[in-house]
């Protein structure tokens, strides 16, 4: 019965259950939304980074993968060097750069990366294929949009261009054998990839038997941190970067998001507690006749407590069911303005759905209304009895 | 000229031999965090282990207010043009040129005039150059909009409920003084007018609580970063409409759970 | 009450009734035989309660010594604040005396754990109150299948057991209306099955025609005294004379002491 009752008294005052129904349920949502932040870009992160097989990441120490200009000489031997590493499943080298076409009077640019093909973790092929002759590249949607391309075409391509002097250095003629993915590029972003020794060739004294970074698969059953670290004492001019560290470090650049994610779960959750509190002491209040009158007809302390926690309980549940769907819609549209970062990854998402999210984020609502809940019906179970059905008979 | 330098920090101290010091300045984190002092010599290379120049450290520079720097934890220094030419081996080259005008109005003339006559540069006005770095900062300034938005429904509900509790609370009292022959209008305006009152103070509250808060999350944030830059700002505007909105709404709440309960029988409203 | 079947068959609305003694005991003829035959209910000895109002000390029970037997009717009377409904509180182990006892059944209510006493209450005590107090969310049916479902008496026995109280009472009819669809003298036929549903040992009311017009207090006046006919054991705290003289005895209290105690 005591369910039953718990229901009757939430409806018996329907505008005020429904509102805070309302407040509860967009409360939950945030709630869950801020959970689904707090390891969305995180889980998306790792998930990029892992996408490919490569564990570690080599780059000039000091530094993070393309974080700066910064470039590793004597790029032959240090992957001579590698390959030899028996840890090392694969090894592959990459050099960035811009690389300009010209149009018009004057260019379109792009990011090269200068890359092995049989052994690259940057690009996926859409169509075409992968460009084995110095002078072959694949290039992505945007950069043949840009240039006004297509897949078969040949081009120039050069590794420098002075506007002053509207003149080209470092130039190729290549021709455009496959179109491609860019895996960690904006899908906006004009994006060109090419055999490394002809990027270095093209960038003359600034790209000869250079490298900006160096991706590695490891055996399996390796512990990425433990290789990098050897890798890192026996190679004193790299730093080597574990897909793990690597989301640490995103982590710790985006702290931002997930503070604001805690800050923002915290005030959800407070908002929370203090509907079904409200809600639930005021239906206490204003029932206190009726709690003394159940008490005096010999209902137990632990019944009258137990239909309030259930009331309390009830509301909590509900709004947060209710948030649930309302999270997902709102986690939807805060995703789609967040995407709108410059140069983020097509892959990235910054609130990613996990079945755990949810349920973590009903189940601390459900805890919220159960701790809301519990002051109230500990004062209706402790009422005096005959006190309070004095005080109702003289209201 | 934007390039990663390595600074060589164990070095001896300064040499009175000196004929002209070239010097630096550094940032104030890196001071703090290498025990730098004024006078100190460093070693500034372009990239690890490579052949440095020996700089002074002249100054220390605080961080900038610049929102795009915020999350990078790299420090920066100071060198004049030359010195920095040479550790970078730019040689006679300059990324850009900051050119400032006599007024604000004659920039857009300055500009059309570089792009007509200069061969090969390209003249922007910094605001131009502001709007296109900052697009990371539309965008965080989009998803803040969108989550006070959904922030602000929540407090609206939640105003929403209480103000009906408040209201629902005076059953007993509202039916008292209709059976005393007060009239509903009146009854109505006490009630809004006591809901208008509550609503005020409430955000008068909420305003200083919006002003600590405030100060805490700069204080907090400004330390994590080590930045001087402002994170949170309760500005007039806000005020405004923070006032505005829980006032209008506790009025708007007031009447409608008044005008319910007045349209009941005091009878009723007494539970008989 | 001109809607209650009166020839409706008695239910067995004490903690005894189901023997063929309780039903003697609830024969008037039968109790005039001799009071020392049936036993004593309730009884209270020396009773005194006292509590404190501010700064105050209030003594609203001094001393009461008082024995209401199976099937009796007693009248509690007296001016407002003579310690009357202090009194009926102590009776049904609401409350605890500040000094000397009151037994229920010979248990002594001041000895009693919170839960043993609400189980007491449960089983062997049956209140009514002047405003009723019906649970408003809860049709009738439901009000007097609540105690019922506290005791965890099986679902079966308890709609067969509403059922009879309801029809007892003249309201088998409104089984499904809620309170708010009831009148005050149905409300209160209700509230006083809804105290019969655990075969209480006595029936505790409280001002129980105060909030009703003259004639519906009439019908639950008659009520009471069918009750009393069919074996319930009443204690009734009241102003209304005429509830008072339908009862067998009426005591009178003034100043939390008792200053009369007559058979009527």
């Amino acid at each position: 019965m005591i369910w039953s009752m718990a229901a009757r008294s939430l409806t018996r005052h329907r505008a005020r259950t429904m509102l805070a129904l309302a407040g509860i349920a967009i409360s939950s949502a945030m709630l869950l939304d801020m959970v689904m932040m707090s390891s969305g870009m995180r889980e998306s992160f790792r998930e990029l980074l892992e996408s490919r097989g490569f564990a570690l990441r080599l780059s000039p120490r000091g530094t993070l993968p393309f974080d700066g200009e910064a470039t590793l000489g004597g790029a032959a031997a240090l992957i001579a060097a590698l390959e030899r590493d028996t840890d090392l499943t694969s090894v592959a080298p990459v050099l960035g750069g811009s690389v300009h076409a010209p149009k018009g009077e004057g260019a379109v640019t792009a990011f090269g990366i200068g890359l092995s093909p049989e052994a690259q973790g940057d690009y996926v092929l859409v169509r075409g294929r992968n460009a084995s002759a110095p002078d072959e590249v694949v290039m992505n949607r945007a950069y043949l949009t840009a240039s006004g391309r297509r897949v078969g075409d040949t081009l120039t391509l050069a590794a420098a261009y002075d506007p002053q002097l509207r003149t080209f250095a470092g130039v190729q003629r290549v021709t455009i054998v496959g179109e491609a993915r860019f895996t960690y590029l904006a899908s906006d972003q004009s994006a060109v990839a090419l055999p490394l020794a002809t990027l270095q060739a093209m960038r003359g004294s600034d790209g000869r038997d250079r490298l900006s970074l160096v991706m590695l698969k490891i055996r399996p059953g390796l512990d990425p941190d433990s290789v990098g670290a050897r890798i890192a004492r026996e190679q004193p001019r790299v730093s080597a970067l574990s897909t793990r560290s690597a989301v640490k470090q995103a982590e710790e650049r985006l702290g931002y998001f997930r503070q604001l994610a805690l800050v923002l779960g915290s005030i959800s959750l407070v908002v929370g507690f203090l509907l079904v509190s409200t809600i639930v002491t005021v239906s206490v209040n204003e029932r206190l006749g009726e709690i003394a009158v159940l008490r005096a007809i010999g209902v137990g302390a632990p019944r009258i407590a137990a239909q309030v926690m259930v009331e309390g309980l009830a509301l909590a549940l509900s709004g947060a069911t209710l948030g649930l769907g309302l999270g997902l819609v709102t986690a939807r549209w805060l995703n789609s303005i967040l995407t709108g970062f410059p140069s983020l990854p097509d892959h990235i998402s910054f609130f990613v759905f996990e079945p755990g999210d949810a349920l973590s984020a009903l189940g601390l609502l459900v805890i919220t209304g159960f701790v809301a809940g519990a002051l109230p019906a500990w004062r209706a179970a402790r009422l005096p009895i005959a006190r309070t059905l004095r005080t109702e008979a003289i209201a | 000229m934007l390039a990663l330098l390595t600074l060589a920090l164990a070095v001896a101290p300064a040499a009175d031999s000196t004929p002209r010091a070239r010097t630096i300045a550094v940032d104030e984190r890196l001071a703090t965090d290498g025990k730098l002092k004024l006078g100190d010599k460093v070693v500034v290379s372009a990239e690890p282990g490579g052949a440095g120049d020996t700089l002074v450290i002249a100054a220390f520079v605080k961080r900038s207010a610049d929102p795009s720097e915020v999350a990078r934890a790299e420090y920066r220094v100071r060198l004049h043009l030359a010195d920095g030419q040479r550790v970078l081996g730019y040689g006679d080259r300059v990324d850009r040129f900051a050119v400032a005008t006599t007024s604000d109005s004659a920039a857009g003339g300055a500009v059309a005039r570089i792009n007509a006559s200069a061969f090969g540069f390209r003249a922007h006005r910094s605001a131009e150059i502001a709007v296109e770095s900052s697009r990371t900062f539309a965008v965080i300034d989009r998803f803040h909009k969108a989550i006070g938005v959904i922030t602000i429904v929540a407090s609206a509900i939640f105003l929403l409920c209480l103000m009906l509790l408040r209201v629902d609370a005076r059953r007993r009292e509202v039916a008292a003084l209709r059976l005393m022959g007060i009239s509903e209008r009146s009854i109505v305006g006490s009630v809004v007018f006591e809901s208008a009152i509550v609503a005020g103070v409430g955000s008068v509250l909420g305003v200083g609580l919006g002003f600590a808060a405030s100060a805490i999350v700069n204080w907090y944030y400004q330390g994590v970063y080590r930045t001087p830059l402002v994170f949170s700002l309760v500005t007039p505007g806000i005020v405004a409409f923070a006032v505005t909105l829980s006032v209008i709404l506790g009025l708007a709440t007031g009447a409608l759970a008044a005008r319910r309960l007045v349209k009941l029988p005091p009878l009723v409203l007494l539970g008989r | 009450m001109s809607d209650a079947p009166r020839s409706e068959r008695a239910p067995t609305v004490s903690g005894t009734a189901s023997s063929d003694r309780a039903r003697a005991a609830g024969d008037r003829a039968g109790r005039d035989i001799g009071d020392a035959q049936r036993p004593v209910v309730l009884a209270t000895r020396d009773v005194k309660r006292e509590y404190t109002l501010g700064a105050e000390t209030v003594r609203a029970v001094r001393g009461i010594t008082l024995e209401v037997r199976e099937g009796d009717w007693v009248s509690l009377v007296g001016p407002s604040g003579c310690g009357k409904s202090t009194m009926l509180n102590l009776l049904g182990a609401i409350d605890r005396p500040s000094a000397g006892s009151v037994e229920i059944r010979g248990r002594d209510t001041a000895t009693l754990s919170d839960k043993e006493a609400t189980l007491l209450r449960l089983r062997e005590v049956g209140f009514v109150f002047q405003r009723f107090y019906l649970m408003p969310q809860l049709s009738a049916f439901e009000n007097v299948e609540l105690p019922m479902a506290e005791a965890k008496v099986p679902a079966a026995e308890r709609k067969a057991r509403v059922m009879e109280l309801l029809s007892y009472v003249g309201l088998a009819s409104r089984a499904q209306h809620r309170p708010s669809e009831l009148s005050g003298g149905e409300q209160q036929r209700v509230a006083i099955a809804r105290a019969l549903a655990n075969r209480p040992a006595f029936l505790l009311a409280d001002e129980p025609t105060g909030e009703l017009d003259a004639a519906t207090g009439a019908d639950v006046i008659a009520l009471l005294a069918r009750l009393n006919a069919d074996g319930t054991t009443l204690v009734i705290v009241t102003h209304d004379e005429t509830l008072a003289r339908a009862g067998r005895r009426v005591v009178s209290l003034r100043d939390g002491q008792v200053v009369k105690d007559e058979a009527t």
